[in-house]
């Protein structure tokens, strides 16, 4: 497994969690748990920077 | 390249085999990478708009009070009829239900899967969502049966003077 598979992966699991997170978000929100509402809106907004830098990273690999 | 494409004939004798395909794949992975990201980027953006309303709702702690509303007359309803009503807002379609002379029961109609409008079967004795067939029990708003899984919020009412009155939205006990 090289480098640039790795970020692949990371990028697909960040794909994942921004799955999980919005939908626990919207089940939280309904159900009136407002605290936890927003912890998954906050989780959903960090994982995008995250994405970047690795999208980033995997750019300044030499191809 | 480009230069080429103003001098017509260019001087190319290969018109089959002129596609370059050197790295052609590794932008493949790299174009879907931008995708994933773009992708985070949307759900970050969509939500925000709900941690928002979130923000909103605890600073506005507590239960919220809404006039009173009248929904009906009591001689207007018979035992084991439902009337529909709009409670809290203008655009909340709610449901009354008389279950029997004194026992009445409310509910915010739009299903706990995808909004439809919940209506009461009488002869069942339950109400139903008509897009999926999800169903609620009357004396709890529990979903019984079908897609949903949040039981429907329940509206608190009053008989008062005659007229029944939606008084609050109760708040769903975690
Ligand atoms: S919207 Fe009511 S069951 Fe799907």
């Amino acid at each position: 497994m090289n480098r640039k598979h790795i970020y692949f992966g990371i990028l697909l699991v960040c794909l994942a969690l921004n799955i999980v997170f919005t939908q626990k978000m919207v089940h939280q929100f309904k159900f009136e748990n407002y605290e936890n509402a927003i912890i998954f809106c906050v989780l959903n907004l960090i994982v995008f920077p995250i994405a970047l830098f690795v999208y980033k990273s995997d750019k300044k690999q030499k191809v | 390249m480009s230069d080429k494409n103003n001098r017509i004939p260019f001087d190319e004798d290969n018109y089959t085999h002129n596609i370059n395909r050197n790295n052609e794949r590794k932008l493949d992975r790299r174009g879907f990478m931008k995708t994933i990201v773009g992708a985070a980027g949307v759900f970050a953006v969509s939500s925000l708009p709900w941690g928002a309303v979130a923000a909103k709702e605890l600073m506005g702690l507590g239960d919220k009070e809404y006039p009173h509303k009248k929904i009906a007359d009591l001689n207007k309803i018979a035992v084991g009829e439902a009337v529909d009503f709009k409670f809290p807002g203008e655009h909340d379609d709610a449901i009354l239900i008389r279950l029997s002379e004194e026992k009445f029961v409310a509910y915010n109609s739009a299903c706990t899967h995808l909004q439809c409008p919940v209506f009461w079967q009488k002869e069942k004795g339950e109400m139903l969502c008509p897009c999926h067939h999800g169903k609620f029990d009357v004396e709890t708003g529990a979903p019984t049966a079908g897609p949903p899984r949040r039981p429907l919020p329940t509206i608190e009412v009053k008989v008062d003077k005659g007229a029944v009155y939606a008084v609050r939205v109760k708040r769903y006990e975690s």
